[in-house]
């Protein structure tokens, strides 16, 4: 019988769902619509940027050295010479003003030190690549006169370089590619499961209580937890499909879209057990956010209520995401996989980084299961509280 | 039968219904008649296990409210006044088996009891249409058939005919003669004193949450010799702020 009545009222609150703009809207703007968006107007604009900063290198030079000869062989670099050079760096005219001392030629001809002031501003992109072209540049030019110095002194230039160091970097193509998702899929995974149920836990209790049909509902001769159950499942499919979705998407843009990834996007990190704690971490991160949300959608007394109480859920969903996205999982402190919602983000981390530590999953959903248990019962009691129900 | 046993309901320091009592008989349309806010919508939550009673206690078909609700929730069929609380975005005939599937009625016996509702409430020509482009009328009867669809023994009608036009309230006062030839019993709320002079024998009338009087309306009339329902009202009413 319970079985039965669970069934016809989650497919009942699924066809109602579906039906719904704005619960629609709600699960699938932001991970279909809005994160694709966001990640191609970032690319387009760092790529725009990069792309017109190496192709223009608009810089002036003040005195004169065999280093501008070097300057001038870069592709893109002009030399400039504006009245007013301090000005035209401000206005992005010019990316950076070098300043040759009078006596450099002279200075390392001897053997001294030349001096070389680079001007630049730290707060325009494009001057920031023309110091490090600039940069790269007088390395190389010093380089060519210690040669030659060392040649003058009879030495070769192993004499200055005793050791020749080589550093290996021991992350493989898919750690190096599931490092950056890492940084990235956890926080819009988390935020999707937050927000896709929002629309559906507001509709299904506060909406319902508003327009009386929970009051009808409550008058059949079911259990107030059957029907609790029913919804909690539907509110938690409508935050699964939400981070599906998310995660559809973002494997979509960060293999199409403009953004380059440094090892090239690769799912490779997935292994069987890692794919099975994403599916796991993401249930019960959904059945968190989906008792959390019947709980608050129980409490309002409007529609209107209840979308104010659920941006506390979004807040709740982005702390430990943003908190954890530059850490690697071994510097994420062992409290962190006890915490609520912060245990999900770990464990996302540890799947993306293709290695789970076995105490850390179990830990993790172990704690996730019973802070579900917790807000389930709480949301249970306040559901069948006299009175919670009824509208007026 | 329905029978209410000195019962009061307190929300706080607020007295919604202090120390009624009465009783309607089984297969008998009783009225329940009192100004808004009287106490009538929430002496019928009480019956329909949705407010517990403070004091007292309701007996429906012979079941407590307070000790057996689930079986008076099988007993029962309710219609809440105001808002006809329909599911807008499932279609007329979606809304009525949702509920008939709640109360555990076989597919085949559910879709019958769709064809008859639909018959009897003349919805024939909107019933596979979604309830939210209905008007209150066509909405009234999609109500009224989810009330009746388990084909329930007790059937309380909070304000039913609020907002229906005079077709649509016929229609409803013919279904209820129906429903009481087939030894249905109602009890139906409203602040109409014509209505309940159709439709009832008996009233409970309700000012301020006291019950002013329980019995058959030639008892009324004789008790205060005045033959016309809406004076004899308005004189409860005055009596009992004098």
């Amino acid at each position: 019988m319970g079985r039965r009545v669970i069934w016809t009222v989650f497919r009942k609150e699924m066809l109602d769902l579906f039906r719904d703009r704005k619960a629609l809207l709600g699960t699938f703007l932001v991970p279909l619509v809005i994160i694709p968006f966001v990640f191609f107007l970032l690319g387009m604009s760092y790529s725009n940027v990069e792309k017109e900063a190496r192709a223009y290198i608009p810089i002036a030079v003040n005195g004169s050295s065999g280093l501008v000869a070097s300057l001038q062989t870069i592709p893109g670099v002009s030399i400039l010479q504006p009245s007013n050079q301090e000005q035209a760096l401000q206005e992005g005219q010019l990316r950076a003003i070098i300043t040759i001392s009078p006596a450099f030629e002279e200075r390392v001809k001897v053997g001294g030190t030349g001096e070389v002031v680079v001007a630049f501003d730290s707060t325009n992109q494009k001057s920031v690549y023309a110091r490090t072209v600039i940069e790269k540049t007088v390395e190389a030019y010093s380089k060519e006169i210690v040669v030659q110095r060392l040649k003058q002194a009879g030495m070769s230039e192993q004499a200055i370089k005793p050791i020749a160091s080589t550093y290996q970097n021991v992350a493989t193509e898919e750690r190096l590619s599931g490092g950056m998702l890492a940084g990235i899929i956890p926080l819009m995974l988390v935020v999707s499961l937050a927000s896709g149920g929002i629309a559906a836990a507001n509709d299904l209790v506060a909406g319902e209580k508003e327009r009386g049909t929970l009051e009808s509902l409550m008058t059949a001769p079911i259990a107030a937890n059957h029907i609790l159950t029913a919804k909690l499942m539907a509110v938690m499919v409508m935050s699964c499909m939400s981070a599906l979705a998310s995660l559809v998407s973002l494997s979509l843009v960060l293999r199409l879209g403009p953004l380059e990834m440094e090892s090239g996007f690769s799912l490779s990190f997935f292994s069987p057990v890692t794919l099975l704690v994403l599916v796991l971490t993401i249930l019960v991160l959904a059945a968190t956010f989906a008792a959390l949300e019947l709980v608050l959608s129980t409490i309002a007394k409007s529609f209107k209520e209840g979308q104010t109480y659920m941006s506390g859920v979004i807040f709740l969903a982005m702390v430990p995401s943003y908190m954890m996205m530059p850490l690697n999982p071994v510097d994420i402190p062992g409290y962190y996989y006890v915490l609520p919602v912060f245990n999900g983000v770990a464990l996302c981390k540890e799947v993306f980084y293709g290695r789970v530590e076995p105490l850390h999953a179990l830990v993790g959903l172990g704690s996730s299961l019973v802070y579900v248990a917790i807000i389930t019962v709480m949301s249970s009691r306040l559901f069948r509280k006299e009175g919670a129900v009824v509208k007026n | 039968m329905i029978e209410v046993k000195q019962v009061s309901k307190r929300f706080g320091t607020i007295s919604a219904i202090e120390d009624v009592s009465f009783r309607v008989e089984a297969g008998e349309v009783y009225g329940l008649l009192g100004e808004n806010g009287a106490g009538k919508t929430t002496t019928m939550r009480m019956m329909a296990t949705i407010l517990q009673p403070t004091e007292g206690d309701i007996e429906i078909s012979g079941f407590s409210v307070q000790k057996e609700p689930v079986e008076v929730r099988r007993r029962i069929g309710i219609l809440f006044g105001g808002d006809v609380g329909l599911y807008n975005r499932l279609s007329a005939r979606e809304n009525i088996a949702y509920f008939g599937s709640l109360y555990g009625l076989e597919q085949r016996r559910l879709q019958e009891r769709i064809d008859s509702l639909s018959q009897m409430l003349e919805m024939e020509s909107f019933i596979d249409r979604r309830v939210g482009a209905f008007s209150r009328g066509m909405k009234q009867k999609v109500a009224i058939a989810r009330t009746l669809v388990h084909d329930p023994d007790v059937i309380l009608l909070d304000e039913p005919t609020t907002g229906l036009d005079v077709t649509a309230a016929n229609i409803f006062r013919r279904m209820v003669g129906k429903l009481q030839e087939e030894g249905k019993t109602i009890l139906f709320s409203s602040h109409n004193m014509g209505e309940i002079n159709k439709l009832c024998k008996r009233i409970a009338l309700i000012h301020k949450g006291r019950l002013q009087f329980a019995g058959g309306l030639d008892t009324l009339r004789e008790r205060f010799g005045i033959s016309d329902l809406d004076d004899i009202f308005m004189a409860v009413v005055e009596g009992s702020e004098a």
